[in-house]
């Protein structure tokens, strides 16, 4: 029975090559895309899954009410996790870490003829205790990790760092220097961490190393810092919530904060971090849950519209299948017989589809991860869950794509049916056709238009105004603590025609960094409840940036804190109207510990991304935390300015590693899961809108087959080959119409929720949903006129001579 | 084997009602072989229709082996074709994807048969409709007298009491035509019932009995080897 039906399946797939074609490649588009959401999403929930005790292992977070708004950090003080141990026994095993912006390590050579080898490493360097390893099951090798990292000053490489670090050589006992501070002797070589982890690692270092890097903070309550993070084991059968409030009963004794202010502790689940950028993670990759629902969305949808083409040229190519079917009932056939024949039919080209799919998602997969910055593989052979999540496909794409129709012809009366009587309007289930092309077009503008708008935000983010010139301007970290031996070569920096101009400070004018302090102004007397982020540069930022001043001057130079310029939020939020009226006012900061007078007032530039608002700022002085020299140069002779740049950096700082980055680029940062997300969008709605045209030319080409006698009658009677269009047209034109109606105010809902996340965003503009029926409209009618016009244009005579 | 009383049908389509059979009274018995003649649109196929259990008649009733079987549902009807009856159409109706082998073997998948006496016995009757040279053939590969042999080794192979045939030679020529009414001769000295309905008074001959049709009434009968005898 089934040989007879995959013979005949075979059989009639081949005669009709241009319909299978159309079904199969349509079909392995959408299944090609949902294996690739598959794959990502996959990736995505497997963060940290990986450990024994993943599902009760925490994160030590506080959130903060201030009056410039709600804070959030997974920073934690020294003392937290003496505490927790004295404390809360519950809370075991518990660790804690401190994880390096960056660093300069020198591989120091035993001959004093070879020079010492320097690198330079950006993210990733994990201070860690032994305790690391009795709650987190990372890969070690043969490596007795805890063992290794028992003594201060040693270092565990992971095997690409080794292999960089130590090209053919064995690592192991040999020493590196890690910014020319401390010396850490390699105790062993791991494996790379897990792709998966949000504790990603290029080096392990003991942790109590960590301090001589780490000088900012002290062993107080009150020094915190968002990379010096505790993790703990929660001991299973105890309450959660009653340790929580225990450790915050405990904290809430140490802890200074402003009145007014707010603070709590709470514990995150390690598998809830990935999924929330409020508090962020180390890996700095995050993804919201929704952001994942929207790909699965996708995914499904654009298996929905490849399905729906498969419906909608399988009813319509039925009448063809009519005289198959009314002989195979009079030889007896059942219906569930011949629903079988047809859905074994619908599976043949969803297994043709699937593997093909399978084949385009490895030759895609590359750009995929390019795309993403992910390295996600697959092997479907050794991946039973793939198998089954392809199975899955195989058996649901079936079933929705085969099953309407399979009843539709599996129905028919054989007496009508032998004698291709069988009404074309019921047969084509036309207005259920109508139905399902208009979903088609519905996802399709509902794709397109939050294509646009993500693209719309993407730019925004580009173009926006930010308040300060980022063009042409390199950012180039200097040691810390050590600003003022460059700055003492400052002639120099500024002697080549290339460099505009030059400005330490602490960070450039939008970075992650923020040091916030409280403030008394003017007469002291008002106890302001809200802090201020201090921006600390020397006299020549303003210039630099291009930031303009609204009153006063900018301060004058010094290496202390002496003179005050503030922006006009921070005017605003102590309710100062006129900018004049703050020059000379007194202000006091660091809790006290600066004085000086207000003298100028500056227009309000963005501090971070332009997901928050801009907060009040203080800027002054303070050479000892200029941890960047920010240099205009131009642009075109760029290189030369760089060459420059770094050859007087390094009269400044031999010993270290320069390297730079340009600012739009480092903002460009600011936005990279946003950027990837409006990439993914745009990949995927083109997919979708290439299946959906395949559908649409598949539908139109056999409407045209069928009614190419009544357009020689017309054509015979003086029918204009436009008239002849028209007539094809018209219907699309509605269906998009009415799908046109449907998905503007779901996408709207939608977009206008995702901009939601950003304080400052583009207005979604009417424009967008006519442009993007508009494109919709275009790109139905041009794939319904290249058939209809080769009906209109063929031969009239032809046309009626076929029957 | 089969008789009909006061058979109705009528179509009903776009408000406007056709009335193809008006009280027909036939009765066919085992080993017969009876020609339905009558002009073009008297009913002659509606009435062969409802004999080969493709078609419910509007009322009256319907004995089919000794059972009133007009009110019974179409899976019951679909058994009784698929065991009972076989049926030869003017378009022949060989499916265009199957082989001349695969055509005749259709009913007895249909039928669950085995393998082995499938096999057999499709061959069998391709042997005796002259046709097994061609076994490997499809349809458009062959003449049209081929494709009604073959449509008739379909009808046959599963050993059919009764064998429904609606214009068989309709379009045929004459010669080919001759072959056909031979074949389902000998079929009928083999004991098939068969129920022909037919333009042509040369293939009529070949009947028993011919019953003339005209509005969807039977206005005659005559039974011709009485005559011959
Ligand atoms: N499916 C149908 N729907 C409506 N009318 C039909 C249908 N089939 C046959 N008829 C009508 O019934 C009458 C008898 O048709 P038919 O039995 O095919 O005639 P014959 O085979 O004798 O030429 C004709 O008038 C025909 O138009
Ligand atoms: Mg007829």
């Amino acid at each position: 029975m089934f040989k007879n039906y995959f013979l005949v399946a075979v059989r009639t797939l081949r005669r009709n090559l241009g319909y299978t074609m159309l079904n199969v490649i349509g079909l392995a588009l959408g299944i090609t895309c949902s294996l690739l959401l598959y794959l990502v999403i996959r990736h995505e929930l497997s963060y940290d899954t990986f450990h024994s005790k993943a599902d009760r292992i925490y994160r030590i977070n506080v959130d903060k009410l201030t009056a410039n708004g709600p804070e959030t950090n997974a920073g934690t003080p020294f003392p937290m996790l003496a505490t927790i141990k004295a404390s809360l026994p519950e809370l075991s095993p518990a660790t804690h870490l401190y994880n390096t912006e960056g660093g300069t390590f020198t591989v120091l050579s035993n001959n004093d003829k070879v020079p010492a080898k320097k690198f330079r490493e950006e993210k990733n360097v994990l201070f860690v205790e032994p305790a690391f390893f009795d709650l987190f099951d990372f890969p070690t090798g043969s490596v007795n990790a805890r063992q290794a990292l028992k003594d201060v000053n040693t270092v565990l490489l992971t095997q690409s760092i080794a292999d960089r670090y130590f090209p053919g050589e064995n690592p192991v006992g040999k020493v590196l220097r890690m910014d020319n501070v401390v010396n850490l002797k390699v105790t062993g070589v791991i494996p790379d961490a897990p792709e998966n982890t949000d504790l990603p690692y290029l080096m392990l270092i003991d942790y109590e190393s960590s301090k001589k890097i780490n000088t900012f903070m002290n062993d107080s309550w009150n020094s915190t810092n968002s990379n010096q993070q505790v993790y703990f084991a929660m001991s299973p059968g105890s309450s959660l919530k009653q340790a929580e409030d225990r450790l915050n009963q405990i904290t809430s004794k140490y802890r200074r904060i402003s009145p007014g202010e707010k603070e709590r502790y709470i514990f995150q689940p390690l598998l809830q971090m990935h999924f929330d950028d409020e508090y962020g993670t180390l890996s700095s990759r995050t993804i919201s849950k929704t952001t994942l629902w929207a790909l699965g969305l996708i995914g499904m949808f654009l298996v929905l519209v490849a399905s729906i083409n498969f419906v909608n040229l399988a009813t319509a190519q039925a009448l063809r299948r009519s005289k198959e079917v009314g002989m195979r009932k009079v030889l007896g056939a059942s219906k569930p017989q011949l629903m079988t024949q047809f859905l074994c039919e619908t599976g043949l080209i969803t297994l043709v589809a699937l593997l093909l799919s399978v084949v385009f998602a490895e030759l895609l997969l590359p750009f995929l991860n390019q795309l993403l910055e992910l390295q996600i593989s697959f092997s479907i052979l050794h991946d039973p869950q793939m198998l089954l999540f392809l199975l899955a496909v195989l058996v649901a794409v079936t079933f929705f794509a085969g099953f309407y129709p399979a009843l539709v012809i599996s129905g028919f009366q054989p007496i009508s049916a032998l004698k291709s009587k069988v009404a074309t309007a019921r047969v084509a289930g036309l207005s259920l056709r109508r139905t399902l092309v208009v979903v088609q077009f519905t996802i399709c503008q509902v794709l397109i238009i939050c294509t646009i708008i993500v693209h719309n935000q993407m730019e925004y983010f580009r173009s926006a105004s930010l308040g300060f010139d980022k063009e042409a301007i390199v950012n180039i970290p200097v040691p810390a603590g050590k600003a003022g031996d460059l700055m003492a070569l400052r002639p120099q920096l500024e002697s080549h025609s290339a460099v505009k101009a030059t400005s330490f400070a602490i960070a450039p004018p939008s970075a992650n960094i923020d040091m916030n302090s409280s403030f008394q102004y003017d007469d002291f007397s008002v106890d302001r409840n809200f802090s201020v982020n201090l921006k600390l540069a020397d006299e020549n930022y303003l210039k630099t940036f291009s930031i303009p001043l609204l009153a006063g001057r900018m301060y004058e130079k010094s290496d202390t804190m002496q003179e005050f310029v503030v922006n006009e939020t921070f005017l605003q939020k102590v309710g100062v109207k006129d900018p004049q009226e703050a020059i000379g006012k007194k202000l006091l900061v660091n809790g006290g510990q600066n004085e000086g007078k207000i003298v100028g007032v500056v227009k309000d530039y963005h501090l971070s991304s332009l997901r928050n608002e801009i907060p009040p700022v203080v800027m002054s002085t303070m050479t000892q935390v200029y941890f960047y020299l920010n240099a205009k140069i131009e642009q075109k002779n760029a290189k030369a300015a760089l060459a420059h740049l770094q050859n007087v950096w390094l009269t400044a700082y031999p010993d270290d590693v320069f390297h730079y980055e340009f600012f739009d680029d480092s903002i460009a940062r600011f936005y990279e899961e946003e950027q990837r997300q409006a990439h993914l969008f745009k990949v995927f709605s083109f997919i979708a809108i290439v299946i959906g045209c395949l559908g649409l030319y598949g539908l139109v080409s056999f409407m045209v087959a069928q009614r190419t006698k009544e357009v020689g009658v017309r054509k015979v009677l003086g029918a204009s080959s436009a008239s002849i269009v028209g007539l094809f047209s018209a219907d699309f034109v509605k269906l998009v119409l009415i799908a046109f109606v449907i998905a503007g105010p779901i996408s709207y809902y939608f977009m206008d929720k995702w901009l939601q996340d950003f304080s400052y965003r583009i207005n979604i503009g009417y424009w967008v949903f006519l442009a993007a029926g508009a494109l919709t409209l275009l790109i139905a009618l041009t794939t319904v006129s290249v058939q209809a016009l080769r009906a209109a244009f063929s031969n009239p005579v032809r046309a009626l001579k076929t029957e | 084997m089969l008789k009909t009383v006061n058979l109705q049908k009528k179509y009903t389509t776009d408000e406007v009602e056709t009335t193809a059979l008006v009280n027909v009274n036939l009765q066919v018995r085992q080993g017969e072989f009876v020609a339905i003649m009558g002009p073009s649109g008297c009913g002659k196929s509606t009435l062969l229709n409802i004999i080969g259990l493709l078609d419910n008649p509007t009322s009256g009733e319907f004995y089919f082996l000794d059972k009133e079987i007009s009110k019974f549902s179409e899976r019951q009807r679909a058994n009784l074709r698929k065991e009972h009856l076989g049926f030869v159409f003017q378009s022949f109706n060989l499916i265009d994807e199957l082989t001349v082998y695969e055509n005749v073997e259709l009913p007895l998948i249909y039928l669950k048969v085995g393998n082995a006496e499938r096999k057999q016995r499709v061959e069998q009757v391709l042997e005796q409709m002259q046709i097994a040279h061609r076994r490997n053939h499809f349809p458009q590969q062959l003449s049209g007298g081929q494709q009604q042999r073959v449509a008739i080794a379909r009808a046959v192979v599963s050993k059919p009491k009764l064998l429904l045939a609606d214009e068989p030679t309709g379009n045929l020529d004459s010669a080919h035509g001759q072959e056909v009414m031979q074949l389902l001769s000998s079929l009928n000295e083999q004991g098939t019932t068969i129920v022909m309905v037919t333009h042509s008074p040369t293939d009529a001959d070949y009947a028993h009995r011919i019953v003339n049709l005209f509005d969807g009434q039977i206005i005659s009968e005559n039974v011709k080897e009485l005559a011959i005898l």
